[in-house]
C-alpha cells in the first residue's frame, strides 16, 4: 500500500469533514432554497409607463425589508411590474400599491389587486433533463479513458473515476448546504464546472501515471 | 529581424481589429440612425425572459341536447329553446371537469402530459409548476413567434373518440392509441380530383385497438360499390385514406352503418370502410394535396399539432388559459454588465500577473489572450449559439483553459530558453505543450460534444461554447499566440547572436591562443603539484614536530 503524506492526511481529513457535515445539515434542516424553488406570491401592478427596476427594490426593501423579493418588467412595452416575494399580507400589498400610485402619479386600485400564488418548481423537474446527456457523455469518457489509460487497468480507472466524479459532486453539494447558498439557477452551472474539472484533474493525473509507468518498463526493458 | 518586427505589429492590429469588432462593433448608417452590424447573442429564457402561462381548470359547463331516445343530437349549438322544445329534445348541463376529477393525481398526470407535448413539439426549455391545492398549472416557455400557437394547441384536451354515429356507442378512444405521427405521400388515388403531396395523419393502434380497428372496418363496412365518399382504400397498405377537411357523409343510402371520429368532442368526419383493416393503422389526410410548399407545410403543422395532442393521451382535466404574458428576466442587461465587468477585471489581474512572469513573451500573451476573448465572444453569436446561464458559465471555464493553456506554453519555453534563447527550443516547447494539453482536454471535448445534442438549451447552451472554445483554444493559438512568440524568440535569437558574434581571427592568432592556453594548463598543473608538494613537506614537519613533543611529555 501507498503511504499517505501529512498533506494527503490533512485533505482527506477535510474532505471527509466537509462531506459529512454537508449531508448531516441536508437531512436535518435541508437546502436553502431560492425563490424559484419555493411557493411563493405574486403581484403584478399596472405602472402605465417605462421605470427602473431599482425604484421599484427601493420601495419592496422599505415593505418587506429582508425578505427576498424577484422584480420582473411584464410584457414588451415593459410598463408592468411584476413582484414575487415569499409571502405578502394584505397591509404589505396595501402600502406596495401607495408607494407605487404615489411614485408613479397613478391610482391603481388596491381591491383589484390579486396576490397570486407561485408554485415551487420540484428539484427533480430541475434536474432530470440533465441526467441522460450526464450518463452519455460520463459513458463515452469512461471508454475513452479505459482505452487510453488500459495500462493503469481497466477497472481501477473505471472505478477511479466514476469515485471522483461522485465524490467531487458530493463535495460540491455539501458545500451548498454548508455556506447556505440557496439552490437555484446557478446551482446546475456550478456542478456542470465541477463535473469538467474533475475530468480535466483525473486525465492530468492519469497522463502522469502513465507517463511514469511507461519510463519505468523502459528502464526494465534496458535492463 | 525589422521583418519580425513588422509582422508581430501586423498580428496585434489584426487582434485590436477583431478586439473592436467584438466589443465595439461595427456601425453603419441605415435610414439615418447608426447600426450596429454585428450578430446580437440569442439568450436562453432564464436570461431572456418567459412566455408564462396560467391554466386554470374549467369550472364551466357543457351543454347536451338529446332526443327523445337519450341519444346526443348532433349539430345542436344552433338549435333555440323552441326548437328545442318543438322536437321534444332536453338540454342538459354538467361540468366539463367532475369533482371527482379535481384530485392532485390529475394534475401530475396533466403536468406529465404536457411536458410529452413539449418534448412531442421540440420545446428545449420550458418549465411547469403545479399548484397541488387549486390545480393551477404555470407553463413557461421562450418568448418567440411561434408562443401563441404553442399556447392553443398545448391546452387541448386530446380526447379522442371513434363512436357509431347512430347509437353514439364509444367503440375507441385514447386508450387505444399507441402512437400518432405525422406522414407525406403523394396522392395517387383514382378518385382524387387534385394531385401533390399530402400530409397524413398516421395513427397506429395498440393490440387491443388493431383487434377493435378490425371489428369496426368489418361492421362499419360500404355495402355499395358506387360510393359517392372521399374514401379511397390504399391497396398498398390495406389502410383507409380520408380527407377530413371535406364532409365524408355523402355516401350512397345503400350504406348501412357509419362511424364518427371526434377528437375534444368535435366531430373530425363521419366515415364507413370499404375493406376490414387488419394492420392497426388508421391514415388521414390532413387538408388537401398539394404542389404548394407552404401550403403542404401548414397542412403538416395542423397534422403535428393534432399528432402530439393525440400521441400522449388526453388530459384528464378541461383547463382554460387564465394568464398568458412575457415576463422579462429578474437578469437584466445591467447584471449581465456588471458580470462582464467583473470577468473582465479578475482577467486583468491574471493578465498583469502574466506580463510580469513572462516580461515581453507575457504581454504578447496578454494581448493575444483579449483577441482570444473577442473571437470567442464574436463566434457565439456567428454559431447561433443560444446563451444561458451555463453558456455564461462555460464561457468563463474557456477563458480560464486559454489563461492556463498560455501560462503553460510560456513556461515551457523560458524553461527551455533558460541559457540561450533558440527558436528551435521554441517550437519544441509549443508542439510539446500542445500534445499535453490536447490529450488532457480530450475528455471535456467528449463531454461537450454530448452535451451540444442534448435537447435541453441550459445544457446544449454550455455545450456548444465549450465545444467551440476549446476549437478556438487549438486554432487561434496557433495562428497568433504561437506565432507571436515564435517572433519574439527570433527576434531575441538574432539580437543574443549580434552581441556575441565572433571576431575574424588570423591563423597565426589562433594558434597562439591555443599555445597560450596550452601553457595556462601547463602553469595551472604545475602550481597544483608545487602546492601539493608543499603541503606535504609542511604536514610531515607538522608530524615530526607533534612526535618530538609527545616523547618530552612522556
Amino acid at each position: 500500500m501507498k503511504k499517505l503524506t501529512l498533506k494527503s492526511k490533512i485533505i482527506i481529513a477535510l474532505l471527509a469533514i466537509v462531506l459529512i457535515a454537508g449531508i448531516s445539515i441536508i437531512l436535518t434542516i435541508g437546502f436553502n432554497k431560492d425563490l424559484e424553488y419555493e411557493d411563493a406570491q405574486n403581484i403584478q401592478l399596472y405602472i402605465n409607463s417605462d421605470f427602473e427596476v431599482s425604484d421599484i427594490k427601493q420601495i419592496t426593501d422599505e415593505i418587506f425589508q429582508n425578505q427576498e423579493v424577484m422584480i420582473q418588467k411584464v410584457e414588451v412595452y415593459k410598463d408592468s411590474v411584476s413582484i414575487t416575494t415569499k409571502e405578502i399580507t394584505d397591509d404589505q400589498k396595501s402600502q406596495l400599491v401607495s408607494k407605487i400610485n404615489e411614485k408613479y402619479s397613478r391610482d391603481i386600485d388596491e381591491k383589484n389587486t390579486d396576490i397570486k400564488v407561485v408554485p415551487h418548481i420540484k428539484l427533480m423537474d430541475l434536474i432530470t433533463p440533465y441526467i441522460i446527456p450526464f450518463i452519455i457523455a460520463t459513458v463515452i469518457i469512461l471508454i475513452y479513458l479505459v482505452i487510453r489509460y488500459r495500462k493503469l487497468g481497466v477497472l481501477k480507472v473505471i472505478l477511479k473515476t466514476v469515485g471522483i466524479i461522485i465524490l467531487t459532486e458530493l463535495e460540491l453539494i455539501s458545500l451548498i448546504a454548508i455556506t447556505r447558498i440557496p439552490l437555484g439557477r446557478l446551482t446546475i452551472p456550478m456542478v456542470i464546472t465541477v463535473y469538467m474539472l474533475s475530468l480535466i484533474g483525473i486525465t492530468t493525473k492519469y497522463e502522469k501515471q502513465l507517463s511514469s509507468k511507461i519510463k519505468e518498463e523502459k528502464k526494465e526493458e534496458e535492463k | 529581424m525589422k521583418a519580425k518586427r513588422v509582422k508581430i505589429i501586423t498580428i496585434i492590429a489584426i487582434i485590436v481589429l477583431i478586439t473592436m469588432i467584438s466589443f465595439i462593433g461595427v456601425y453603419t448608417q441605415v435610414q439615418n440612425r447608426m447600426e450596429n452590424q454585428v450578430k446580437n447573442y440569442s439568450y436562453a429564457m432564464d436570461i431572456n425572459g418567459t412566455r408564462t402561462i396560467v391554466l386554470t381548470p374549467s369550472t364551466d359547463n357543457k351543454t347536451t341536447i338529446k332526443d327523445t331516445d337519450g341519444k346526443e343530437v348532433e349539430n345542436s349549438s344552433n338549435l333555440t329553446d323552441a326548437q328545442i322544445a318543438e322536437k321534444g329534445y332536453t338540454k342538459e348541463e354538467s361540468k366539463y371537469n367532475e369533482d371527482d376529477v379535481l384530485t392532485s393525481d390529475n394534475y401530475e398526470k396533466s403536468k406529465q402530459i404536457l411536458e410529452e407535448r413539449f418534448k412531442d413539439l421540440e420545446i428545449k426549455n420550458y418549465l411547469i409548476r403545479v399548484n397541488e391545492e387549486t390545480g393551477n398549472l404555470t407553463l413557461e416557455i421562450d418568448e418567440n413567434t411561434d408562443a401563441d400557437t404553442i399556447v392553443s394547441n398545448i391546452t387541448q384536451v386530446g380526447k379522442f373518440e371513434i363512436i357509431d354515429s347512430d347509437t353514439q356507442e364509444v367503440l375507441m378512444d385514447n386508450n387505444d392509441i399507441k402512437l400518432v405521427n405525422v406522414m407525406y405521400g403523394s396522392n395517387s388515388s383514382q378518385t382524387s380530383t387534385s394531385s401533390g403531396t399530402s400530409a397524413y395523419l398516421n395513427i397506429e393502434f395498440n393490440d387491443d385497438g388493431t383487434k377493435k380497428l378490425e371489428n369496426i372496418t368489418g361492421t362499419y363496412v360500404n355495402t355499395t360499390s358506387n360510393n359517392t365518399s372521399s374514401n379511397t382504400t390504399d391497396s398498398s397498405d390495406n389502410t383507409q385514406n380520408t380527407d377530413t377537411t371535406t364532409d365524408n357523409d355523402t355516401s350512397s343510402s345503400t350504406t348501412n352503418k357509419k362511424i364518427t371520429m371526434k377528437i375534444d368532442d368535435e366531430k373530425i368526419m363521419s366515415t364507413s370502410f370499404d375493406q376490414v383493416i387488419k394492420t392497426g393503422k388508421l391514415q388521414l389526410t390532413v387538408g388537401t394535396s398539394t404542389t404548394d410548399k407552404t401550403k403542404l407545410k401548414e397542412n403538416a403543422k395542423k397534422a403535428s399539432n393534432i399528432a402530439m395532442i393525440l400521441d400522449n393521451g388526453n388530459l384528464p382535466i378541461k383547463y382554460t388559459t387564465d394568464e398568458n404574458k412575457y415576463i422579462l428576466s429578474d437578469i437584466t442587461t445591467d447584471t449581465l454588465q456588471k458580470v462582464e465587468i467583473g470577468v473582465a477585471i479578475l482577467a486583468g489581474i491574471a493578465l498583469i500577473i502574466l506580463m510580469f512572469r513572462y516580461k515581453v513573451n507575457g504581454i504578447l500573451s496578454a494581448i493575444s489572450f483579449i483577441g482570444f476573448a473577442s473571437i470567442l465572444l464574436l463566434t457565439i453569436r456567428y454559431a447561433n449559439v443560444i446563451l444561458s446561464i451555463e453558456g455564461i458559465f462555460a464561457i468563463v471555464i474557456i477563458l480560464i483553459l486559454n489563461y492556463i493553456f498560455n501560462d503553460k506554453l510560456l513556461n515551457n519555453i523560458r524553461k527551455a530558453n533558460k541559457e540561450k534563447v533558440e527558436i528551435e527550443n521554441t517550437k519544441k516547447q509549443i508542439k510539446e505543450t500542445y500534445k499535453n494539453f490536447v490529450l488532457r482536454i480530450i475528455p471535456i471535448s467528449i463531454m461537450s460534444i454530448a452535451f451540444c445534442f442534448a435537447n435541453w438549451i441550459p445544457m446544449s447552451s454550455f455545450g456548444m461554447v465549450t465545444f467551440w472554445g476549446i476549437v478556438l483554444i487549438l486554432i487561434y493559438n496557433l495562428l497568433f499566440t504561437s506565432t507571436l512568440v515564435k517572433l519574439q524568440s527570433g527576434i531575441v535569437e538574432a539580437k543574443d547572436n549580434k552581441l556575441n558574434k565572433p571576431k575574424v581571427k588570423s591563423s597565426k592568432k589562433v594558434k597562439e591562443e591555443k599555445t597560450d592556453k596550452i601553457v595556462e594548463k601547463k602553469e595551472k598543473n604545475n602550481n597544483t603539484k608545487t602546492a601539493k608538494e608543499q603541503k606535504t613537506k609542511a604536514n610531515n614537519t607538522k608530524n615530526k614536530t607533534n612526535t618530538k613533543r609527545n616523547g618530552k611529555n612522556k
